[in-house]
């Protein structure tokens, strides 16, 4: 089974590079690649198949930050980096639901990763901070931001897309948003 | 109000890199002079980071989705997921001990066997089987001389002993090969007296396990009570069995002591720290919910405790090997457990009319 598995995982150097190019194959490979792993462990140890989902997606999440923000060094092996990131996101959330989280049922090498996991947990708190705050910005606010700053339209579309009479009065719109998006930001 | 709306997206024109050469020169001379415009330019790019942060992790997250769906998440878990079987996960969580408590007792083993090179006569294994001839003049076989005439007509005491136990209510009896090989008849006797000749129907060497039917058609037993335990049982699980050492069916308890038999590879036995004596072999071994986990086959010599027993997964075996149609009637075990939750005395009470003494006459 292993060399069945190990065949259908990209190598490291290809994961690494990919996602530093934001190639959805990349992304494809790993995802499908390690997903048996982290379910293994997840359903051996007190989860179940919707655990090991969001377990493992944000263990990618870490992967990514940690790769774009350019310190990711190929010390070990990408499998142990991915497995030892989602056991421990794991055991913080048994800990959390207090379930008991001895005798942990292990199938992989494990190496530190406390760090990235605080500095994911930081950056989960600004997401989330992001997301309440879009969430009740309500809309249009909350669509012409997107179109701005996310999706890159000019401010001549987004006056077109909302029916301004001219791209001033969508500037001062857009302005206005943005002033109630911050506030509602830094108040959370 | 304007005018901070124009300095903001004069800010953010710079930030993008879409000022000119010369506002650029002129911003930053702004930027440098003016503490405050400086702050508004960090906290304006922050801000935007963290909203784009927040877009790639949304686009990330929502592309995981897509591929998750791609994912055949059901069968993956049915081959990865915990097994359904309880003993299975107690093996899986607590290999480590189980791995020392086994090399404990593999170490004993050596140590029993350095013993047996300095004194050869010591520590071989002797089958558990009762020669009945050295009882002859023993108040013992009196008493069965008498009980023997009142109910059959055989006189002749028996030479050997052994017990069995009901694999069918229909007349298949278990025990040991070593109990009946070499036998000119046998009968079984059971805890009312009630003796039957049985033929040997299946003989198994590899495992020391052979299959007696009794030969009367019309002999009918309840429903058998017990199940055969498929999977395996876990060192120090207590466990108790009953046999005829003497005439009468004998108690005995005591509790796994190593998965592996004599040899310490011997992978079909169990040892059992458990007190027999001749006439035990072919007996039942069972768990404290009364499923048969094994079948008693020999002991250490001078060492005591330890006895060997046959797993009950090789009686499922040699059964799967006989064809159902040279059984006859098909050899049926009972999926249902009656002994579960009751007192070991009750158990034993039960199991009683269910074990045969096998008696042997060469």
């Amino acid at each position: 089974m292993s060399k069945k598995l190990s065949s259908s995982v990209p190598t490291d150097r290809e994961v690494v590079l990919g996602i530093l190019n934001n190639s959805d194959d990349a992304l494809n490979k790993l995802y499908i690649g390690y997903f048996p792993m982290v379910l293994q462990f997840i359903l051996n140890n007190n989860g179940d198949e919707d655990d090991a989902k969001d377990v493992y997606q944000e263990g990618i999440i870490v992967l990514y930050n940690k790769v774009k923000s350019g310190d990711f060094e190929l010390s070990s092996k990408l499998k142990t980096y991915i497995y030892s990131v989602c056991r421990r996101i794991w055991l913080k959330k048994l800990a959390q639901q207090s379930k008991k989280t001895n005798n942990i049922s292990d199938f992989e090498d494990i190496i530190s990763t406390e760090v990235d996991i605080e500095d994911h947990e930081q950056k989960e708190e600004q997401f989330d901070k992001m997301q309440s705050a879009l969430l009740n910005l309500g809309e249009p606010c909350k669509t012409i931001i997107q179109d701005f700053y996310l999706n890159n339209l000019s401010m001549q579309d987004i006056s077109e897309k909302f029916g301004y009479t001219n791209t001033d009065n969508a500037k001062t719109q857009k302005y206005k948003c943005m002033q109630r998006l911050k506030k509602l930001f830094f108040q959370s | 109000m304007k005018n901070e709306m124009d300095l903001e997206s004069i800010i953010e024109d710079y930030l993008n890199g879409k000022l000119s050469e010369s506002e650029l020169a002129a911003f930053e001379e702004m930027r440098a002079k003016d503490s405050a415009i400086d702050q508004k330019v960090i906290m304006h790019k922050a801000f935007l980071d963290s909203l784009k942060e927040y877009a790639s992790e949304t686009e990330l997250r929502s592309k995981m989705n897509i591929l998750h769906h791609e994912i055949d998440v059901e069968s993956l878990s049915r081959k990865l997921g915990p097994h359904p079987s309880f003993i299975i996960n107690i093996w899986r969580k607590n290999r480590a001990a189980i791995g020392v408590a086994a090399s404990f007792v593999l170490l004993t083993l050596v140590m029993l066997y350095s013993i047996q090179q300095n004194t050869q006569q010591i520590g071989s294994v002797e089958l558990v089987k009762r020669d009945l001839a050295i009882l002859k003049n023993s108040n013992n076989s009196l008493i069965r001389k008498i009980n023997s005439t009142a109910v059959t007509k055989n006189l002749k005491p028996a030479n050997f002993g052994g017990t069995g136990f009901a694999l069918t209510s229909n007349g298949y009896i278990l025990t040991n090969l070593h109990v009946v090989d070499g036998a000119d008849s046998v009968y079984v006797q059971d805890t009312q007296g009630n003796q039957y000749k049985v033929k040997v129907d299946m003989r198994d060497t590899q495992y020391d396990l052979a299959i007696l039917k009794i030969i009367d058609e019309s002999f009918k037993l309840p429903a058998l009570p017990y199940r055969l335990k498929q999977g395996g049982i876990g060192i120090g699980e207590d466990v108790y069995t009953l046999g005829f050492p003497k005439d009468d069916a004998v108690y005995a308890k005591g509790y796994v002591s190593s998965k592996t038999g004599y040899s310490g590879n011997d992978s079909t036995q169990y040892q059992v720290s458990i007190d027999v004596n001749p006439g035990n072999s072919g007996g039942p071994l069972l768990d404290q919910n009364g499923n048969i986990v094994g079948v008693i086959t020999a002991k250490l010599k001078l060492v005591d405790g330890a006895t060997f027993a046959v797993k009950s997964k090789y009686i499922q075996e040699i059964l799967n090997m006989i064809p159902n149609d040279s059984l006859g009637s098909p050899v049926k075990l009972t999926k249902k457990n009656s002994l579960q939750g009751l007192t070991k005395s009750r158990q034993a009470e039960k199991m009683q009319d269910f074990i045969f003494m096998v008696k042997v006459y060469k």
